[in-house]
């Protein structure tokens, strides 16, 4: 039994020996450190971020860019690895906030610290120094009812579905194309605000609920990322797929077979390969001590002339239009 | 008590390696001033959860607590809410922030009190008592939060308790050595501590022997409760915020950290200071890990690793391969114990 403590302890030593190694070759460098924290590791939307990231450390040799994300959902993991990024030094954090009242705290530190702070999808964020968001939620919204508009001739009954009426987003996305609808007198909208609950078995209840009720329904407008595979697959298995239209936020690879079908109109979304992008490429600015300023050039697809506005504490608020819009012909072009 | 002094060795020995490691990587900086701080402040609230966890296994029958992270939120939201009604934090800092954390204390031990009732009164086995009273406690704080993070801010008290050093060290980890002290105290000078390890040695002994055992019980999962509490007051100071579903995974976290610090599942073994090493070698080793740029699911990896060699250690006798002359030859523990070796 003591050779085999001895070699447990001899394989221990080498095994971390080993981590060492491999841990040592990447942090030896000194270029500025930009280090991009998610909510999550290991999820197909993050995992398209991670190539953004990859991609921008490419272009821009003089940073040292890198992704790096918590395990398991949780907003006590993620303020862990911001602390221990922090207390490594890194020169700039690009983070993804899982929850932003909870890092209030470490940012403003950061902050102190002279770290540059970035931030996406958090645009109550009050500590921080720039807030970048993908698009502007009521362009967003109106835009989803404009390509809705056009499938449905611009006349008919049209419904909304939102995750949750708390959900902020998805009530302002849906607000606006209630408005982009007031444009055309054709359109009747009926049974607004749905709640999904992203669920999409949920969702196809409720749709076929709503199919029966309005046999003479030809549109829906829906916004939580399962919302188009549950009214997909009821509009699908009605049989009434190319005579309803559905336009809604989804993902490419999910919304696959029911885009080729045709139950799905278009979807929407936004590409977090670009938002990795453009928070390093807004992170690499304030570092150089350079303003973002209104119509700038980022120099990211979808970021070529931002709006920037005050934001929520003492930042700014970068909005990019880095919307997708994807029907049949183009989603191939993103798929993730 | 020979095993004991091999878990403590092999804790120490771990965090030795450890931050010698961390000092290589880094080419220094792992052992800076600022990231020793660093991690000494992100400590507390795990290790605290984690010493409730361990007095609740030594209290054997299965005993284990895993409505810690939710009661600790729970006290953080609720006391939040409550003084916030009465008190705002812009105008009596010192009020707010020892009303604040006398709630949450106060919140925390009756969670705990509530816990030792249902376990001790009505019989329920820990593992479901207490796994029922988490989602009641996380349901609450949904409830009374709505489901939002809850503003505490930072009056002057709470943000010196969250981010101020005394004399170098954060005071959040001085708030934790002193409490695991005076539990590490408790459990050796008190005729509590001896009750609750005979009682979790053989429960059914103790209760003919006339030990007090609801008596026990319930103290045990209230100071399990109290420092719940105290982890909630920690991390409201810490982030300005409290939220419902703050550390789900610290869950599993304290209890891996107590079996890597060598408490006994079945009860009537536990040691405070190895726990309190066991969960700084867990903060080393993930703080090392986020040093090193690492993906987080090696950082899963690496503690099973760890707690796979603790496990082994608990079974082959390797301080005596270490100390060869450090060895008793009898041991009065009244359990099993793993084969011996000759030296």
């Amino acid at each position: 039994m003591k050779s085999l403590s001895k070699k447990m302890l001899a394989g221990t030593a080498v095994a971390a020996a080993m981590l060492a190694g491999s841990a040592g070759a990447l942090v030896a460098q000194e270029k500025p450190v930009i280090a991009t924290v998610v909510k999550i590791s290991g999820i197909p939307w993050f995992d398209r971020m991670n190539t953004g990231v990859d991609a921008f450390a490419e272009a821009n040799p003089d940073v040292d860019a890198s992704q790096s994300g918590p395990a398991t959902a949780d907003s006590a993991q993620q303020l862990q690895i911001i602390q221990d990024l922090v207390a490594k030094g890194v020169n700039a954090l690009a983070v993804v906030p899982m929850d932003p009242a909870v890092l209030e705290g470490t940012f403003k530190r950061a902050m102190e610290r002279g770290i540059v702070v970035v931030t996406h999808e958090a645009d109550n964020q009050t500590n921080t120094h720039a807030d970048v968001e993908a698009f502007d939620n009521s362009d967003y919204g109106a835009a989803l009812n404009e390509r809705l508009a056009e499938c449905m001739g611009k006349e008919g009954k049209w419904t909304t579905f939102v995750g949750s009426l708390g959900s902020r987003t998805h009530m302002q996305w849906v607000g606006a194309g209630e408005e982009n609808a007031k444009k055309y007198l054709g359109m009747e909208l009926v049974d607004p605000n749905n709640e999904s609950f992203d669920d999409a078995n949920g969702t196809y209840e409720k749709a076929k609920e709503i199919l029966r009720k309005h046999p003479d329904i030809k549109g829906f407008q829906t916004s939580a990322g399962n919302d188009v595979l549950g009214v997909g697959r009821a509009i699908d298995e009605a049989g009434l797929t190319g005579k309803v239209c559905l336009v809604g936020t989804g993902l490419p690879n999910p919304s696959a077979d029911l885009l080729e079908s045709g139950a799905i109109t278009a979807i929407g979304f936004w590409d977090p390969q670009k938002a990795g992008m453009a928070m390093n490429a807004v992170a690499k600015l304030l570092l150089e001590k350079k303003e973002v300023t209104n119509g700038m050039d980022l120099g990211v697809e979808g970021y070529n002339k931002v709006t920037v506005k005050k934001g929520a504490g003492e930042g700014v608020l970068i909005v990019g239009n880095g919307m997708v819009l994807a029907d049949k012909a183009t989603y191939k072009e993103h798929l993730f | 008590m020979q095993k004991t002094g091999g878990q403590l060795v092999m804790l120490v020995a771990i965090n030795c390696v450890l931050l010698v490691l961390g000092a290589v990587i880094s080419g220094g900086s792992f052992l800076s001033l600022f990231n020793l701080q660093s991690m000494a402040s992100q400590l507390p609230e795990i290790g605290l959860l984690a010493i409730g966890v361990m007095l609740a296994m030594c209290a054997g029958n299965g005993g284990i607590d895993l409505s810690g992270i939710a009661l600790a939120n729970l006290s953080g939201v609720l006391s939040a809410v409550i003084v916030s009604s009465f008190l705002s934090s812009g105008e009596s800092d010192l009020a707010f922030s020892l009303a604040f954390i006398g709630g949450a204390l106060a919140i925390g031990l009756s969670g705990g009190v509530i816990n030792g009732l249902l376990i001790s009164k009505l019989n329920i086995t820990p593992i479901l008592c207490t796994l029922g009273t988490q989602m009641a406690f996380m349901g609450l704080a949904v409830v009374v939060s709505g489901g939002k993070a809850v503003m505490v801010g930072s009056p002057a008290l709470l943000s010196s308790i969250g981010n101020d050093m005394f004399l170098e060290v954060p005071i959040s980890f001085l708030v934790f050595v002193v409490v695991a002290g005076l539990v590490a105290a408790a459990l050796k000078f008190t005729p509590y501590g001896l009750w609750l390890m005979l009682m979790g040695t053989n429960p059914k002994a103790a209760v003919y022997a006339g030990f007090p055992r609801n008596g026990v019980l319930v103290a045990t999962y209230a100071i399990s409760g109290t420092l719940s509490g105290l982890a909630g007051v920690i991390i409201a100071a810490r982030n300005v915020n409290v939220k419902f579903d703050y550390g789900s995974s610290y869950l599993l976290i304290a209890i891996l950290i107590a079996v890597m610090a060598g408490v006994k599942p079945e009860g009537g073994y536990g040691r405070v200071i190895c726990v309190v090493l066991s969960a700084v070698a867990l903060q080393l080793m993930s703080s090392l890990l986020n040093f090193g740029g690492l993906s987080n699911f090696v950082r899963d990896f690496a503690w099973g690793l760890l707690l796979l060699t603790f496990l082994a250690v608990g079974r082959y006798d390797l301080t005596g391969f270490l100390f060869p002359g450090n060895r008793q030859a009898v041991s009065l523990a009244p359990r099993p114990h793993a084969p011996k070796q000759d030296n």
